[in-house]
């Protein structure tokens, strides 16, 4: 089966947005991706192949953006964000924490061939810090004391990222509730203001401590941006 | 000095305005209904001149003045819309598609038509796979409800707009590289001239805004010139979305007017509620990744376009870093300029070695505790070689982390060659980052 034959339909629709067939590479290769898991050199070629490319240019495009790969990765593709601010936000802490428990290095995979760690940089999500994407699903506020409810979640999830791959092509955003569950956000979830009802009412500001401040416990956020769903 | 009303983050006003139903109640779609039905597209650019709208992707060049750049009677035109939302520290084109995505469709809609364009793409990175689902089905809504499409309300104005994902490049933000990447190729800036205006996308005259700028334009077009301009300041009207970031209370975007001081978005209870643990403020950054620092004497700068250019700085982004005296300068530095090495795509040799050359140094000085008063001089003489022969603005803005750390804080390099040479040789890494 190839390419065409298992994605005719999307692949028709792909090239008629486009006045130029040349477009559609990065949308193809995201599907080929996901077909194969990652991109071989049979399956760059077959792209090149449907848009009259020739393979070196496809070839090309794949070492030029950092979301192809061209060799195998784990079904779920852990990306943390390292940049300024996260880093000074409990980035460190969070890989720290996932070498931890999963026992690899950056760039690895862990054997059984679950998870591939990796650091990237700005997530566009610098308010929901430590934060990481899973095949581009996004997770806030991933406290390294959540790192195990994460990793649990993700294992349960394991047959359905298969299933789906690793390019995000149905990506979808999660956070954790108030009790430490990971829960997927609504799509076009209302805005909801912060409700304080409950809660402890946040510290006053208190004179400089002569300690370094603590990492961010990720309690005393505005809900400017994702509302929880609960 | 907070708002009465949201122009963008109208979600903090209608808490469920990414309904489209919710949306149209609300008034969606009918600005653009009254701009098809009656005005012309040289209406609609006329009301956005009028209006001062400038680009909200970091130049802040005056919008309609751009949408005036466009050869007369060349078509087809291509609209573009700006979501590679990628510069560390901001993130709030990510909030505006989560949250009031039929205001952006809206916008783009809007806009195609005054410009005269019959397909708008709207470019988002990769990495936002799930918000590019969000922007899909709220298109598809539009479609149905006859939006967009062919003919659409019987004016014979045919509009398509499609969403494309890149890959992970933040070159890719750069208009002309964006481009490129929507032809399909690598992401690598084109030369200017000709302007994208002129011959953009596939050769043809395109226009290129950034989401929250054409999130502006409907309610430009809805509550009029007078309204729009009665934010803001005389120079730059109308609101920005800041996104606040770092070592504050509440770390989030806010939408306030321009000229707004630095000093209430970052201690207001209403914004960022002050410093986490009330520990100073040491580092601003204020305008993404490529703005040139500022410290905790400017604090009392107004947030617009020509106060901060005055200080030497740069709004850009509107993405606001703040961060506390536990950072070391140079480990900042060091981290900023791995972003910009990361991403620089390689095409000119300025950036691609100078970004090399600076993260080396820096590695070895901050990560491995190895410096040398040499190093310092090599630092300075790298970042002076690359600024003003960078091909595009990538590679200038990364001159402006080790340029500001070096100027500002000269005294913690010259404390890390002295910790580095006191320690006689042992190779002891030094622990500077907290
Ligand atoms: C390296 C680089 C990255 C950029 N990234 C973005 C971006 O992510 N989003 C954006 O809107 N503009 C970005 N820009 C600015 C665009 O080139 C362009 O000026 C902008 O999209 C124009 O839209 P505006 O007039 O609405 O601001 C970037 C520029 C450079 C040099
Ligand atoms: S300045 Fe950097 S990003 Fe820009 S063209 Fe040169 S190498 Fe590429
Ligand atoms: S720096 Fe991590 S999301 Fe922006």
């Amino acid at each position: 089966m190839t390419l065409l034959d298992i994605h005719q339909a999307e692949i028709e629709t792909i090239l008629a947005r486009y006045a130029s067939k040349r477009s559609a590479v990065l949308p193809l290769l995201y599907l080929a991706q996901d077909t194969y898991g990652y991109l071989t050199d049979e399956a760059i070629r077959e792209v090149a192949t449907i848009l009259d490319l020739p393979p070196t240019d496809v070839f090309e495009v794949v070492g030029f953006y950092t979301l192809f790969y061209n060799r195998p990765v784990g079904t779920w593709v852990l990306q943390v964000c390292d940049d300024v601010p996260c880093c000074f936000c409990g980035a460190e802490e969070l890989i720290a924490a996932l070498k931890h428990s999963l026992g690899i290095n950056e760039e690895e995979t862990t054997p059984d061939g679950m998870f591939t760690l990796q650091r990237v940089k700005c997530l566009a999500a610098c308010d929901r810090a430590p934060v990481l994407q899973a095949n581009l699903d996004y997770v806030y506020d991933v406290t390294p004391d959540r790192v195990d409810t994460l990793l649990n979640n993700l294992r349960e999830r394991a047959a359905e990222a298969r299933k789906r791959g690793v390019s995000g092509r149905f990506a979808e955003d999660y956070e954790f509730t108030r009790d430490g569950r990971l829960v997927q956000i609504e799509r076009f979830s209302p805005y909801r203001p912060r409700e304080f009802a409950g809660e402890a009412s946040p510290p006053p500001v208190t004179p400089p401590p002569a300690v370094a401040p603590e990492a961010d416990s990720g309690i005393d956020r505005p809900e400017t941006r994702k509302a929880s769903p609960l | 000095m907070g708002l009465t009303e949201h122009i963008v983050m109208r979600e903090l006003d209608i808490p469920d305005i990414s309904d489209f139903a919710v949306y149209r109640r609300h008034g969606g779609w009918e600005a653009y209904r009254y701009a098809l039905t009656e005005k012309t597209p040289a209406d609609i650019v006329q009301m956005v001149k009028d209006s001062g709208l400038r680009g909200r992707g970091g130049a802040g060049f005056p919008t309609g003045v751009k949408w005036g750049f466009l050869p007369k009677g060349v078509y087809p035109r291509y609209l573009l819309c700006n979501c590679d939302e990628s510069e560390p520290g901001t993130f709030n084109n990510h909030q505006i598609i989560d949250k009031n995505p039929h205001q952006l469709i809206e916008g783009v809609a809007l806009s195609a038509y005054a410009i005269e364009a019959n397909v708008a793409y709207i470019y988002m990175r990769g990495e936002f796979a799930a918000a590019a689902r969000t922007l899909e089905r709220a298109i598809a809504q539009a479609y149905e409800a006859g939006f967009l499409g062919k003919n659409i309300l019987g004016t014979g104005f045919d509009l398509d707009i499609y969403v494309h994902r890149g890959a992970g490049a933040y070159i890719c933000g750069e208009e002309t590289a964006l481009m490129e990447s929507l032809e399909g190729k690598i992401g690598q800036p084109r030369l200017k001239p000709p302007f994208p205006a002129v011959a953009g996308l596939y050769g043809k005259p395109t226009i290129i805004n950034n989401v929250e700028t054409l999130a502006n334009v409907p309610r430009i077009v809805e509550k009029g010139v007078a309204w729009y301009r009665s934010h803001g300041t005389e120079k730059s009207p109308g609101t920005k979305c800041f996104s606040l970031s770092g070592h504050v209370n509440r770390p989030g975007n806010y939408e306030l007017p321009f000229g707004v001081p630095l000093r209430e978005l970052i201690e207001s209870p209403e914004y960022g509620g002050g410093m986490k643990g009330g520990r100073p403020v040491k580092i601003i950054i204020p305008g993404g990744a490529s703005a040139p620092w500022l410290t905790a004497d400017h604090l009392d700068i107004p947030l617009d376009y020509e106060s901060l250019a005055a200080a030497g700085s740069m709004l850009g982004s509107g993405g606001v870093i703040v961060l506390n005296d536990t950072v070391s300068a140079p480990y900042v530095a060091y981290k900023m300029d791995e972003f910009f090495k990361h991403e620089s795509c390689g095409k000119c040799t300025p950036c691609r070695e100078g970004t090399h050359w600076l993260v080396r140094t820096l590695h070895r000085m901050v990560e491995e505790g190895h410096a040398t008063a040499a190093d310092i001089d090599t630092l300075h003489s790298i970042y002076r070689q690359m600024a003003g022969n960078c091909f595009c603005l990538l590679g200038e803005s990364a001159v402006m982390p080790i340029k500001s750390a070096l100027q500002l804080f000269p005294h913690e390099f010259e404390a890390l060659v002295k910790r580095s040479s006191s320690r006689n040789g042992h190779q002891i890494p030094l622990i500077v980052r907290h």
